[in-house]
């Protein structure tokens, strides 16, 4: 795999998306040759999210300037680690219709990104059976690249 | 407002014969907006669709807990013009959340995903038929075919017989119906639609047809990660249901004297469900000529499990082998 250096981080304001953050900011700090994406999805609004007369904009708009705070957040994590701030792009998506899971997958094979890092929460079999693990998701489902499960 | 004396003399005529409106005190009022449904009473008239409904009953909550609790959005009608009975359902948005043992998932009434999926499943014959108007105000009312049959949990308590005769003789028949109505949960999947409240007082056995048919699709819930999920897990349970004629608890079988503390001593904490406390999953222990086939199925929901189904379909075809095999 000769594009594991370009590298998809999948993040939110978890502790345990700040640890693969870390992890990864470790293990590729120093490296020349980098490509980073820090990716944030949030999924679409609840079924009586518009019931209050509020529109689909108002979530967007709402969700993407959290996520640009926590773009930010994480972007200066990975300078830190040694990453150039140049190298460090940001991306932030509405699972539209999909999991959040499979829209961390569409993003990767656009970006034909060798490495996914994701962190790990650790769930019960009941949690995972219905509230899904986005790490297992990615394992199982991921193709032509590499997935760190930072747990 | 439609005032009474404005009914076509067709329709005033069917009212003044009517059983309902004889016994009424007073003048029948007309509804072309259904916001404010609880002013709406028996023998008023919804008109909507250009069409005069006259409310004759309103159905009751068949939910455990609060079984016989009036249900005001949802009246009983009939097409004045027609005769036809029909069940009418009135915009009532309401959120709550249910409980799984330590897990709370947001579920929602959506009118609008109900009509929508009255649409999808027009002329299938496993979901219940209707269709969805507006009212002068706006309100999305669905007009609701009756099923003419009963409840499946109903219908498979009516033989008395023992269970291993029931599981022989009775259970082949009932999930070869049942069968196709998972099939039906999975076509709703495929069109991005959720049931949203599968449970097995919705699924209604069509008495001229002895069809399977699913009612009741106007529940919502946020899953995000796992969108359907749930209605999955509800397919196991009904299943299960189907199978042992009840949900079994170890009280039920210590209770029960061909089972007793032998059998309760069995059960081991892989063998309860995944989700629902205390409840058994591993049925072959309660009723060991339970085939190893149909009991993986069930294990799939079980606190053991090591594997879930992902999908309505790999549940489906799992069955749909046990079934073609036999036992």
């Amino acid at each position: 795999m000769n594009n594991w250096k370009k590298v998809l981080i999948a993040v939110d304001n978890t502790p345990t998306s700040d640890k693969g953050l870390q992890y990864a900011g470790k293990i590729i700090g120093n490296l020349p040759g980098v490509d980073v994406c820090l990716l944030h999805v949030y999924p679409e609004p609840p079924p009586d999210y518009y019931n209050s007369g509020k529109s689909l904009a108002d979530y967007t708009s709402q969700r993407e300037a959290e996520a640009d705070t926590l773009v930010q957040r994480c972007r200066q994590m990975l300078t830190e680690a040694g990453i150039d701030p140049e190298s460090i792009a940001g991306d932030v998506r509405m699972a539209e219709e999909k999991t959040i899971s499979e829209t961390i997958l569409e993003v990767q094979q656009q970006g034909e990104y060798g490495t996914i890092v994701v962190g790990r929460r650790g769930v019960s079999k009941a949690e995972e059976f219905l509230f899904g693990s986005i790490s297992s998701a990615l394992v199982h489902h991921s193709r032509d690249c590499t997935v760190w499960v930072v747990g | 407002m439609v005032e009474f004396a404005d009914l076509p003399a067709e329709i005033r005529e069917k009212l003044r014969n009517h059983r309902v409106t004889r016994s009424l005190r007073r003048k029948s009022r007309v509804f072309v907006d259904t916001t404010n449904f609880t002013a709406i009473d028996y023998g008023d008239i919804i008109l909507v669709d250009g069409r005069y409904f006259l409310v004759t009953a309103f159905t009751r909550e068949g939910r455990f807990g609060v079984d016989d609790q009036v249900k005001p959005w949802v009246p009983k009608v009939e097409d004045l013009t027609t005769g036809e009975h029909k069940i009418l359902k009135l915009v009532f948005h309401e959120t709550f959340d249910i409980t799984f043992g330590p897990f709370t998932i947001p579920c929602y009434r959506n009118p609008e995903k109900e009509a929508r999926v009255l649409e999808l499943v027009k002329g299938h014959p496993h979901f219940m038929q209707g269709e969805a108007v507006l009212d002068e105000a706006g309100n999305l009312v669905r007009i609701l075919d009756i099923i003419n049959g009963s409840r499946v949990d109903k219908v498979i308590h009516r033989s008395k017989s023992g269970h291993k005769e029931y599981f022989n003789n009775e259970l082949p028949d009932i999930l070869a119906h049942y069968l196709p109505c998972v099939k039906a949960i999975g076509f709703l999947h495929s069109h991005g639609f959720r049931h949203g409240d599968v449970r097995r007082d919705h699924i209604f056995v069509e008495r001229h047809t002895g069809l399977y048919r699913w009612i009741d699709f106007d529940y919502d819930f946020y899953l995000p990660e796992k969108p359907f999920a749930l209605d999955l897990y509800e397919l196991g349970n009904a299943l299960m249901y189907l199978t042992a004629r009840r949900n079994l608890y170890p009280r039920d079988i210590m209770a029960d004297p061909d089972l007793g503390e032998s059998v309760a001593r069995k059960i081991e904490p892989g063998d309860y469900s995944l989700l629902s406390k205390n409840r058994i999953a591993n049925l072959q222990k309660i009723y060991p000529y339970i085939p190893t086939t149909l009991n993986n199925i069930f294990l799939h929901f079980s606190l053991g499990t090591e594997v879930f189904y992902e999908t309505v379909d790999e549940l489906y075809l799992d069955l749909k082998t046990v079934l073609t095999k036999g036992w």
